[in-house]
């Protein structure tokens, strides 16, 4: 009864919400040394939302880096390199938002959840992220809602996706989804996905995905596995964060591990396995990572990895700082 | 060498730029709290306590706590983040009303 009757009151002063276009996103810098080969990487993500009405919402992310590093001659060279994550409008229902345009695939929750890189605990990627196609074009149907209860709740997603051969929004003919179940009592949720690209090959792929925060714990527990049938092999990845709160003077602090493995296909052409690069080769690797967060927007990070790879082990250090803007671009009437 | 200039002076600013806004950003959320704390009733008080357990199941899991914004900022991150992270609706509401309070 007591829900019920908030329910009711905070409809009628939500209504009063009008939103406001905003533009957000996130500015970084990282030096990186992997095998002892030194990069430097500005990057920029704005993320512009404009909500429509009550329903409707547009979303549009980019992203700009470039990338400094030695040249042959020793003098340093850079690289620029910009994309669109994703540019999709939203109708929001109660039980389903559907979204059309360019969007990130769901699989698993790296992509979708985890990828900026001021929410990533370790900014390197898991080798396996890119098992899947990560971003699609077309259609998706998303939504999360309770089952009949609020100790479990269900999200799921289902899109498709037509081939685009742009080299800045190429994606793949595919299909798939993801199904999830969330227990906010024990913060714990677990899910599977698939995906089947329709095109060349038609490899499909499956993942299952793993997340719990303990509350007698400020630690984070994650884990993803993705299997492809394709040459784009196997892997995964289990990752910890434990934020210092608990310790006088150390609540700023987080550390962070992530062990992974990464299994390529079986009978792999030489030429096919240079093409894949990193999806071409057995690796295993550990990282460990330190994260200080100045307030909530600020965020400096340093990391040590081992890299065991067949015919190559090497070391990765990456220190850089985060730093997630926000920003009306409409008058907010104030408040707050 | 003109990279590299570029390159120090783009961290400098980014690094100014955001320690500079971390710290206004402090400062207004403390301002806040006297005005919102002297309007609770009894009824916010249970919005707040369903609205923060909401947030920490939710936006936690991925996130640091961001700042509270003007409402009309706040309903457009919350649609945002009702998509991405899959919310239902009423962890949105409660999520909304707790951000804006």
């Amino acid at each position: 009864m007591l829900c019920g009757g908030i329910q009711a009151q905070d409809d009628s002063s939500l209504a009063e919400v009008k939103p406001v276009p905003v533009l957000t996103g996130s500015t970084a810098y990282f030096t990186r040394v992997n095998g002892g080969q030194v990069q430097d990487a500005p990057t920029v993500s704005p993320l512009l939302l404009l909500p429509i009405g009550d329903h409707l919402l547009i979303e549009s992310k980019a992203g700009l880096s470039e990338t400094f590093s030695k040249n042959a001659q020793g003098d340093y060279a850079g690289t620029v390199s910009y994309g669109m994550a994703y540019a999709q409008a939203d109708y929001i229902t109660k039980y389903a938002t559907f979204t059309g345009g360019r969007f990130t695939t769901p699989f698993n929750m790296y992509g979708e959840r985890l990828a900026p890189n001021w929410i990533r605990d370790l900014q390197g990627t898991p080798i396996s992220v890119p098992i899947t196609s990560g971003a699609a074009l077309g259609g998706m149907v998303r939504g999360g809602l309770p089952l009949g209860t609020d100790k479990v709740h269900l999200n799921y997603a289902t899109y498709f996706s037509t081939a685009n051969t742009n080299h800045i929004l190429a994606t793949d003919r595919s299909t798939g989804g993801r199904i999830g179940f969330f227990l906010p009592g024990p913060r714990l949720e677990v899910g599977a996905s698939f995906q089947q690209v329709l095109q060349q090959d038609r490899p499909h792929a499956v993942g299952t995905h793993f997340e719990w925060q303990p509350n007698a714990f400020p630690l984070t527990l994650r884990s993803e596995y993705t299997r492809s049938s394709g040459t784009r092999g196997s892997g995964y990845w289990v990752e910890a964060a434990y934020r210092l709160s608990q310790i006088p003077h150390m609540g700023a602090t987080e550390l962070v591990g992530r062990g992974q493995q990464f299994f390529a296909a079986a009978n792999l052409a030489p030429a096919v396995a240079k093409k894949l690069g990193p999806l071409g080769v057995d690796t295993n690797e550990g990282d460990w990572g330190l994260n200080y967060y100045f307030g909530s927007d600020v965020r400096a990070s340093a990391s040590y990895g081992r890299q065991f790879a067949l015919g190559r082990n090497a070391n990765l250090w990456t220190i850089g700082m985060t730093y997630r803007f926000v920003m009306p671009m409409w008058p907010t009437g104030g408040g707050l | 060498m003109k990279l590299k200039s570029f390159s120090a002076a783009l961290v400098m600013m980014v690094v100014v730029f955001a320690l500079a806004s971390a710290k206004t950003r402090d400062a207004k959320d403390e301002s806040a709290k006297p005005a919102a704390t002297s309007q609770s009733t009894q009824h916010d008080q249970d919005m707040r306590l369903e609205g923060e357990k909401r947030f920490h199941s939710n936006c936690s899991r991925c996130h640091a706590a961001p700042p509270k914004f003007p409402p009309r900022m706040m309903g457009t991150i919350v649609r945002h983040m009702r998509v991405r992270a899959m919310l239902t609706d009423d962890d949105m509401r409660y999520i909304l009303r707790y951000m804006t309070q």
